[in-house]
């Protein structure tokens, strides 16, 4: 539901109060279908923290043009609108943070690239990419045995910051070295499985996609510009 | 000499529930060559490097000549106990066999004639003397794995641990490894390896562990160890005891566990 | 059947070369054991046999290789990949790196070729039944056991469906168990028709699976002959190999002046424990 993450944030930047609601439908909602409510909660809350710290303090204290009052710190005083405003702001982040937080946590990425593989792109590209992502556990691991083994033959890497600097070469020497000779074993074997067998290779599966999924997919997307002219236009002022 | 000591040790990876050691209690002195068997997941691994202190118990206690391994850094630990991994290309990094060598007893402090020494000795002691300015990758896969065992040699520690030093080697490699072994033997130095092979295993070792789900199942000298009343110990680490074991049992001679005990066995019935 | 003309290889950049003169036949159904010293051109000869070298692995070949009665020379790797499959020792980098389960893994090679779905699928099928690793097939295959990895490496290459399988000591990595696996799963292979080559140090695995062995040094066939015969032959410690554990028994046996009576009854027990 990649399409859908893209079209609701999208939409999220373009209302405004609306995105409380718009975060109702297109976050929460399929989060708790999917069981992952906390953890979207969880991720965009710190995703969002930085960021919707700092808006909250700016506006709410130097909001320009603001007259009503809520309380002061010293010279700063925070305001209404600034509060509201802050808040406007707020969701919105909240809309995008939530949106791609969900797309990541429900998204393999195999099953994404094989969608895409399935609606064009090269396999070998396709390769290039799933394969990467399986590199990193395989060279963090390798760089774990070469440190232990560092380590093993005297190597300090509790000292000073001098003698960390100088193990850099005895662990990241193997690292590389080993990692290059692994890919040349690795690309031999898969040479000798067709992988430069010219033309599309056959997919076993790939994501489900059926006619409701198309639909909600396309009318979210049709929404967002709708949803754009509305407000301009103004008929959205009901929702504050 | 020290004396290495192990008291109960669990270790709990943080990752798992699994007890990769569940409870391991074992002393090893000075001088013995001691083999560790069992399968792949059995706890093999887990031991050895609580004993350089790569691991630390999640409860229990190392100790080495009654000193607790808790209090001491890996790079301290490693001056009394050396350990060669089994992937010498996850740990070759420099651009001669004399520096890779090198790098080891450097870090220990090693300086000037003591370094030299140290090195050509170790060189010697695995066949590669004339190799010394060889770039290590132009040397084959199993004479690296000689290599990765001289510059653990060279560092010249009171305990040599090796993992799997025969794996990949042929016939010239493995006699070199007994030798290397039989050199640290007759130095007072204490051996332990943990290895796969049996044959090896039942001819180069004064003691047997073996190792079974992460404890300690069987534990002895090589003659009772494969001896017909552990085969099922063994079995259910998924281990056959060596050819001269299963031959014997065979021909009804009883327990002949070694080649020289089958060998005495037959000669006896005729 | 692959057949080897007087076969010589050398890698591009070398000084000598790694392979001299190399004649050889693989017939089908048989398993043939390769051994010798380390460095004597095991692994070149399994990399010349799958075509890998001089097309991957790059170097220069005189002579000829023969798959099935034809040339080698003209194909493409792509174009091998069906015909002859070839697992190395080290289980992890044989496999693909992209593959969730142990069943896509498999269906890697087929699923390159561009074969129909359904026939990816039969396969696949055949090849996890073939091995008997069926019960492994949801398995994520980074997780596994060496023994296992490789048990899935060579479904793999089977999927592809090469009537020539190359195996280059395939059980280094793995402890007895994974050995036994393998071991067996050869066996089984043979008996459906495949012609296998492997490349071993254990001289006791071979001497319970081949039917003949040849022994390579310094890159020229030495021996060459059914295996009890050439694991037997007294030059085998000169050529850096050691003998199978039943051959060396035998041996101190005889020297030790044991009574022919004894010797074969050894030989009878000896024989039996084999063939585990």
């Amino acid at each position: 539901m990649a399409a859908t993450a893209v079209a609701f944030a999208a939409v999220g930047v373009g209302g405004l109060a609306g995105p409380a609601l718009l975060i109702g439908i297109g976050v929460v909602a399929p989060a708790l279908a999917a069981g992952l409510l906390w953890k979207v909660v969880r991720t965009a809350g710190l995703m969002s923290l930085p960021l919707g710290i700092s808006a909250l303090l700016v506006n709410l204290f130097l909001y320009p043009g603001a007259t009503d009052a809520l309380f002061s710190i010293g010279p700063l005083t925070a305001t209404v609108e600034g509060l509201r405003f802050a808040s406007e702001i707020l969701l919105r982040i909240l809309a995008i943070t939530g949106a791609i937080t969900l797309f990541y946590l429900t998204t393999a990425p195999s099953a994404l690239v094989i969608d895409l593989e399935r609606r064009g792109i090269s396999s070998r590209v396709a390769f290039v990419v799933l394969a990467s992502v399986e590199t990193v556990p395989a060279m963090v691991e390798r760089a774990t045995v070469i440190t232990a083994a560092q380590r093993a033959r005297g190597l300090d890497t509790e000292g000073s910051v001098v003698r960390r600097i100088r193990g850099v070469v005895p662990l990241a020497g193997p690292v590389l070295l080993g990692s290059i000779a692994e890919v040349e074993e690795r690309s031999t074997a898969l040479e000798s499985r067709g992988f430069t067998h010219p033309g599309r290779r056959t997919l076993l599966w790939w994501p489900g996609d059926s006619g409701r999924q198309a639909v909600a997919r396309w009318s979210m997307v049709v929404a967002v510009p709708l949803l754009v002219v509305a407000r301009a236009v103004g008929w959205l002022g009901w929702l504050g | 000499m020290p004396e290495l000591a192990m008291e109960s040790v669990v270790h709990v990876y943080e990752r798992g529930s699994v007890r990769a050691l569940d409870g391991v209690s074992l002393r090893i002195s000075a001088g013995e060559r001691v083999a560790l068997i069992g399968q792949n997941g059995s706890g093999k691994t887990t031991l050895v490097r609580h004993l350089n202190g790569l691991l630390r118990p999640t409860s229990g206690r190392v100790s080495l000549d009654g000193r607790d391994a808790a209090l001491m850094r890996v790079a301290q630990l490693a001056r009394s106990v050396g350990l060669v991994f089994q992937d010498p290309d996850r740990q070759i990094f420099a651009g001669s066999v004399a520096a890779e060598v090198e790098f080891g007893p450097r870090n220990l402090g090693f300086r000037d004639a003591e370094l030299r020494g140290a090195v050509d000795d170790a060189l010697a002691a695995v066949g590669l003397a004339a190799e010394s300015r060889t770039n290590p990758y132009d040397l084959g896969a199993s004479r690296r794995k000689l290599l990765a065992l001289a510059s653990v040699l060279a560092m010249r520690t009171p305990v040599l641990v090796m993992d799997e030093p025969t794996t990949g080697q042929d016939q010239r490699g493995v006699a070199t490894v007994r030798g290397v072994i039989e050199g640290a033997h007759a130095a007072g130095r204490t051996v332990i390896a943990i290895s796969h092979d049996m044959e090896f295993v039942a001819s180069a070792f004064d003691r047997v562990v073996v190792m079974g789900a992460g404890r300690v199942v069987g534990d002895g000298p090589p003659a009772s160890v494969f001896a017909a009343a552990s085969w099922e110990m063994l079995r259910s680490t998924y281990l056959e005891p060596p050819m001269a074991a299963r031959a014997g049992e065979r021909l009804g001679l009883g327990s002949t566990p070694t080649d020289d005990s089958l060998i005495s066995a037959l000669v006896r019935t005729g | 059947m692959l057949t080897f003309e007087s076969v010589s290889y050398r890698y591009a950049g070398a000084a000598r070369p790694s392979l001299q003169d190399v004649s050889l036949v693989i017939g089908s159904g048989e398993v043939v054991g390769l051994v010798g010293a380390s460095e004597a051109g095991k692994t070149t000869l399994c990399l010349v046999a799958a075509g890998l070298a001089p097309r991957t692995v790059r170097g220069t070949l005189s002579g000829r290789i023969l798959l099935d009665g034809t040339d080698m020379a003209p194909l493409a790797i792509h174009e091998l990949a069906g015909r002859v499959g070839i697992a190395f020792a080290n289980p992890a980098t044989q496999l693909s790196g992209v593959a969730g389960t142990v069943y896509e893994e498999v269906a890697f090679g087929p699923m390159n070729l561009g074969l129909p779905r359904s026939e990816v699928i039969d396969r696949t099928d055949a090849a996890l039944r073939a091995l008997k690793i069926i019960d492994l097939a949801e398995r994520e295959p980074a997780l596994l056991s060496g023994g296992q990895q490789q048990l899935v490496a060579m479904a793999g290459l089977l999927a592809l469906g090469p009537a020539h399988l190359v195996l280059d000591e395939p059980t280094a990595q793995l402890d007895p168990a994974g050995t036994r696996l393998v071991a067996q799963a050869l066996a089984r292979l043979a008996m459906d028709g495949a012609s296998i080559l492997v490349a071993e140090q254990k001289t006791d695995l071979l001497a319970s699976i081949c039917d003949r062995v040849v022994v390579l040094d310094a890159g020229r066939v030495a021996l060459d002959g059914p295996a009890a015969e050439v694991l037997g032959d007294p030059r085998l410690a000169d050529l850096g190999v050691a003998a199978p554990a039943s051959v060396r028994l035998r041996r101190l046996a005889d020297a030790a002046g044991a009574s022919p009576a004894t010797l074969s009854h050894l030989d009878g027990a000896l024989a039996l424990e084999a063939t585990t």
